[in-house]
């Protein structure tokens, strides 16, 4: 689909750039003359001045620099991208991703800023455009709808501003799987639990059994918030409830629907549902103790599934079932709901402009466009966008659950609407939930430190 | 210009690099650090004056002073663990022989090795699951004191108060060693012929006679102990629920986890102060003695 156009305007450039210097190169050249013709109605007489020799220089920013396969699937498509433009100098940094959102703010306040830069959607990309360092790419997708289209509900909605779209989801997340091991349920024949008061016999039976029934490891605090809580509580209060008190506009975190919401998860510490320590162990080990067949059930994002694929045998691999939480009765919640959303794309810096900005976009295009989203999804990482994971290369485990994610609606994540001081909060709230903390107390404070936080 | 005069003119030319580097590298950074204090200022965009708001936020935050506390348990863990560890030792490793000497270098290790490294071994020691710690305990009979170290709030101060302590011997025990080496062997000679048994020497003669190491050890310890953040941030990052935030943990995680470098920079002027006041103090009660 992409080749027509692409062919036809490097004809016409082609020929009027009279064929020159073309020979065997002609197919390199073709993407370049894309790249060019992709504004050129805007900017005709520029456009075609790169094509003489004239390097183009481009740099890029991003975090996919290390060995797993999503990694490498992005780096291919941007090495993809400096092959088939001899024209344009890129400059590609790879950098590790602890610490790449802090050189990213050092160079941001010096104004040193990448021409085009990974960054997370949501709160991350805000502050970039608070700041007037980005630029919308809107024309890009406007250029290709049916990429534009293919996107699934919402996915362009962190990454939007004043209805622009600032950058494309390069990867979704879905922080609330519930996996579970078919063997140990066969084995102490308890049933997969589909409302919570399943759940809490399913603990109370692995319990008597002597078996972990749910693997947690909430050291880095983090989890409990975005893998349980997010979705937990979403079955509770409901996604529009969540979303007034982020706002705080007409809802509060000290509302009896909240506090019930933080009492269940009490409830299900003081029902043991956790292994010993689980305050000291680290997600790494919390889904080791539950591929390992230590653990009955785990809930736990997407991101598990390639670290189960790494540490776990194919026969511990295959008694692993994902579906979704729980449903609480009585909640305002859709059950048939995961928490997740977009993750981050490439951001387009505010001064590039003229032939590089065409350069620009079309890198752009090439990582995350459709043939970047099917070389992501094929590296066992889930997207938010519709497209068929290649089943002879991913894991039976992804496919599962890529299955189930495109099956589902997404409710936010806590962390992803809460201010930074505010998630701060309730991550350290929920580990003290977990220790001998009050769900009033736990909720004053997130109430408390919202509210500071947005100046109300 | 006289002979004395040009000795310090002398010194105070040679001082100077040294003074410029100290002044641009530290005094201007504190300086910087508090007018910082003065803003609320995300790190990007726009910073607002805000007055005296952020320290009067932390000195009401219930969670600053429990990082206090803590913090003062480390000091109290470091001068009566560590300084008595390594006096007792270098008492015992005080000649050279070959035993001595390794002994000795086996005591200084921890301090040549990364303090992520020495975070991770504990961190296995304490694991809750497949700790060694438990594991001995229950082999030994005492399965009734096993516990969650690092997870428990009621004990894990104690808990990561232990490596600091062992990681932090060595210095002083080589500060220890040199002091008493000092010691002439005439007094020892005399002390023994008195019939000063060993303790009464260790009380009579030693301790008096390096008081000065022992006061610098003291001082050194006390700022030693405000600034620990390294072997706790990777053994529990402050948790669970802050149980083990020390002041530097909570000044890191409130700058660069949320972001609030405003904030952060007033909470690092607040820990200045705190170890000047500490320092001073310990300095005048030692004085008074």
């Amino acid at each position: 689909m992409k080749k027509k156009p692409v062919a036809l305007t490097a004809l016409t450039l082609a020929a009027a750039t009279m064929l020159a210097a073309c020979g065997d190169n002609a197919s390199n050249n073709n993407g370049g003359a894309s790249s060019g013709a992709a504004s050129a109605p805007a900017a005709s007489g520029s456009a075609s001045a790169p094509a003489s020799g004239e390097k183009i220089k481009l740099s890029i920013w991003h975090n996919f620099s290390g060995d797993d396969l999503r990694a490498q699937a992005v780096r291919a498509q941007i090495d993809k991208f400096k092959a088939a433009h001899p024209e344009i100098e890129l400059d590609a940094q790879a950098i590790p991703p602890d610490g790449y959102r802090q050189r990213l703010k050092t160079v941001a306040a010096a104004g040193e800023m990448p021409d085009v830069f990974f960054t997370q959607s949501g709160t991350s990309i805000q502050e970039f455009y608070d700041g007037g360092l980005i630029q919308p790419i809107t024309p890009l997708l406007d250029k290709y709808p049916e990429w534009k289209n293919n996107f699934m509900e919402g996915a362009l909605d962190r990454l939007s501003f004043d209805g622009q779209v600032y950058a494309t989801p390069l990867s979704g997340s879905a922080t609330s799987l519930f996996f579970y091991n078919k063997s140990l349920f066969d084995k102490y024949q308890v049933k997969v639990p589909t409302t919570w008061d399943e759940l809490m016999t399913a603990v109370k039976m692995f319990n008597d059994n002597k078996i972990t029934p749910i693997s947690l490891g909430n050291k880095a605090a983090w989890l409990a918030q975005s893998s349980i809580l997010s979705s937990l509580a979403d079955r509770v209060t409901g996604t529009d409830w969540f979303l007034k008190a982020a706002s705080q506009d007409g809802a509060s975190f000290t509302d009896p629907e909240f506090v019930q919401a933080l009492q269940l998860f009490k409830d299900l510490s003081e029902a043991k549902a956790f292994q010993t320590g689980a305050n000291s162990l680290d997600n790494t080990q919390m889904e080791q103790y539950f591929v390992e067949g230590k653990a009955a059930m785990m809930i736990d994002g997407s991101w598990a599934l390639t670290n189960m694929a790494a540490t776990g045998t194919p026969e511990q691999l295959d008694q692993v079932e994902v579906t979704v939480l729980p449903s609480v009765p009585g909640g305002k919640g859709d059950p048939n709901s995961i928490s997740g959303g977009s993750g981050g794309g490439m951001a387009l810096s505010k001064t590039v402009t003229g032939a590089k900005l065409d350069a620009a976009l079309e890198l752009i295009y090439t990582v995350g466009g459709p043939e970047g989203m099917q070389a992501i999804v094929n590296s066992n990482s889930v997207v938010n966008y519709k497209v068929e994971p290649d089943q002879a290369v991913v894991t039976p485990l992804f496919y599962k659950a890529f299955t189930l994610f495109k099956s589902v609606k997404l409710t936010p994540v806590y962390d992803a609407y809460l201010t930074s001081a505010a998630a701060d909060a309730i991550n350290n709230g929920l580990q003290d939930l977990l220790l001998s903390g009050k769900p009033e107390t736990v909720a004053k404070k997130l109430q408390d430190t919202q509210a500071q936080a947005l100046g109300k | 210009m006289t002979n004395a005069g040009r000795l310090r003119a002398f010194i105070a030319v040679g001082l100077l690099p040294t003074l410029i580097i100290y002044a641009v590298f530290v005094l201007v950074p504190i300086v910087w650090s508090a007018y910082y204090g003065f803003f609320d200022w995300k790190g990007i965009g726009a910073s607002k004056f805000i007055g005296f708001d952020n320290y009067a936020e932390a000195l009401g935050d219930p969670i600053f002073w429990k990082a206090f506390k803590n913090n003062l348990i480390i000091v109290a863990a470091s001068i009566f663990g560590q300084l008595p560890i390594a006096l007792v030792l270098s008492l015992i490793l005080r000649k050279s022989t070959f035993f001595q000497r390794f002994v000795r270098s086996a005591v200084f290790m921890p301090m040549v090795v990364a303090s992520v490294v020495i975070g991770m071994i504990w961190g296995y020691i304490y694991h809750p699951q497949i700790g060694i710690l438990n594991f001995i305990l229950d082999g030994v009979g005492l399965g009734s004191w096993i516990r969650d170290w690092l997870g428990d709030p009621g004990i894990n101060m104690y808990a990561v108060s232990v490596p600091v302590i062992w990681a932090n011997v060595g210095p002083y025990l080589v500060l220890f060693i040199a002091a008493i080496q000092n010691i002439s062997s005439e007094i020892e000679d005399a002390a023994k012929l008195d019939g000063a048994v060993k303790s009464k020497w260790l009380y009579k003669i030693v301790v008096p006679m390096i008081w000065d190491t022992i006061k610098v050890a003291i001082v050194l310890c006390i700022s030693g102990s405000l600034k620990a953040f390294d072997l706790i941030y990777i053994m529990t990052g402050g948790g669970p629920a802050q149980s083990t935030e020390l002041l530097a943990t909570y000044m890191y995680n409130n700058t660069f986890e949320v972001f609030r470098y405003g904030y952060g920079s007033a909470v690092s002027t607040l820990i200045i102060l705190i170890s000047m006041i500490l320092v001073l103090g310990s300095q005048l009660l030692m004085r008074r003695k």
